[in-house]
Formats: C-alpha cells, structure tokens, sequence
C-alpha cells in the first residue's frame, strides 16, 4: 500500500482526524469537512512531505490550521455570543455580595481507564452545551493547547473578549460537569 | 483590587491565572483568598483537573465514534475528483 495514497489515509486515519476535529468544533457536519479539507491540502501538498514525521502527526498538522480556519469563519458568521446573557448566567451563581451560591462539592478520584473515558464523555458533552464560539474557544485553549494571545490573533477578536469567554466557559463546564455526576465519580 | 477579592474576583483571577502570569498583587490577591475559602480552592483545582482530563488524552479513545459511511464515501468521492492526473 502507498502511504501517500489519499484513499489509504482515509482508511488508516480518518476516523482519528474526525475524532480530534469533532472534539473541537463540536459539530459532525463541521468535523467532517474538517477531515475532507485536510485530506485534500494533504493530497496537494504531498510532494512536500518530507516522511520524518509519521503520516499520522503530518495529517493532524495540516488538520489543526483546518480547525482554526472553521473556528474563524464560524466567528465572522455567527459572532460573538452576547455579553449580556453571559452575564445573567454568571450572576445566577454568585450572590450579590460576590460569594458562591452553592457551595462546590469535591470531584472524585477516578482510577480506571474506564472512568477516565467515562468523565471524558461527560466533559465533551458539557462542551458541546456551551454557545458554538465560546465552546470552540474553549477547546482552542483547553484541548488544543494554543496560549489565549494565538487564539486571539487567529480569531480576530480582542484579549477581553476571548479572556471573558473563556472564563464563562469554564464556569459553565464546571457546573456542568458538577450536575451530571462528575463529583460523585469515584471517591472523594 | 481590595485586599481581599470576593468568590466571584477570585475564579476569574484563578482563571486568569490559567491562561497567562497575573500581576503580583493579583497573585498575591489570589492566594490570600485561596488560604480561607474552601470553595474557591475546589475551583481552581478543579479547572487544572478538567484541563488534564482535555489534554491528556489517549488517541484511542473512541467513544467520540469515526467518520459515518456516508461522510466516508463523500470525502473518497472528493479525493477521486482531486487524484485523477
């Protein structure tokens, strides 16, 4: 088999694309052109690959600019999610005088493989909950890793907004998280 | 800031303090509210926990699924289109 055929990528390594791709945009309609837009800069670009890396890493490479390029256009088209119902949410779990409403409960220790991907679920499908652009900021930063002033730039959008968004994301997936049972997993 | 930030200052200092190094009275604000709330100590372990359980992540963890056979079939149709010399 040619490991730079296009056919035998899809084959070995598209399902692990789609997977990484879905993980961050939270779409299967956008995940999948993520994959197939790689697929075909790969194909153009395949003289350039060089073979140090494994298909695998050079694939997932090209799919990541592919994430960032959907995460953008979704910016411009959709916008920002409003400030001021994110604000509304905020204040639903502070008092007035700034202290927590309820108070937070330990999450567990999770010790098995199988709980570990069990807790993953459940933080994927929080993050599939959050508003599309603020749930895709998050997982720029936390899933992908990329520092906020990289997000900032690639998006277009200002330190503020992108700091605002992520701090309501991740208050939101914390209480998320908080009601579908994370904190009874495992032991205290 | 005051010397003492509320709940609600200090997750958003933690969540600073999660992207990039805050200023030190921030730092210092932060760790003073940390030494006495409970509450806000969970919060900021819990959001290097999530970040952990985000990155460290198996490649073989397939629960999220594949490509559905539809998906699979468009994207070879297109790089049929794409291969032909």
């Amino acid at each position: 088999m040619n490991p730079l055929d296009a056919h035998t990528w899809l084959a070995e390594h598209g399902d692990y694309l789609f997977r990484v791709a879905r993980r961050q945009l939270h779409s299967d309609e956008q995940a999948e052109d993520a994959v197939q837009e790689t697929l075909l800069a790969a194909l153009a670009a395949r003289s350039r690959y060089a073979g140090d890396a494994s298909v695998r890493t050079w694939l997932t490479g090209i799919l990541k600019h592919k994430i960032v390029d959907l995460i953008r256009r979704n910016v411009r088209e959709v916008g920002l999610p409003l400030d001021e119902d994110g604000d509304e949410a905020v204040d639903l779990l502070f008092k007035q005088d700034g202290h927590w409403v309820e108070p937070l409960r330990p999450w567990g220790n999770p010790h098995t493989e199988l709980e570990l991907s069990q807790l993953r679920q459940v933080l994927d499908e929080c993050a599939d909950r959050l508003k599309p652009v603020m749930a895709q900021v998050f997982s720029l930063r936390e899933v992908a890793g990329l520092e906020t002033e990289e997000i900032c730039k690639e998006l277009g959008i200002t330190p503020t907004n992108c700091w605002v968004l992520l701090h309501r994301a991740r208050l939101f997936m914390r209480q998320c998280l908080e009601l579908n049972g994370f904190s009874r997993a495992g032991a205290a | 800031m005051k010397w003492m930030p509320t709940c609600r200052e200090a997750t958003e200092l933690a969540s600073r303090a999660a992207d990039s190094r805050p200023s030190l009275a921030e730092r210092l604000a932060l760790r003073v509210h940390l030494a006495v709330c409970k509450n806000c100590t969970r919060f900021n372990r819990q959001l290097h926990e999530m970040r952990r359980l985000l990155r460290e992540r198996p490649a073989d963890d397939d629960r999220a699924g594949g490509l559905t056979p539809e998906a699979r079939q468009r994207i070879e149709s297109e790089l049929k289109k794409k291969a032909v010399p």
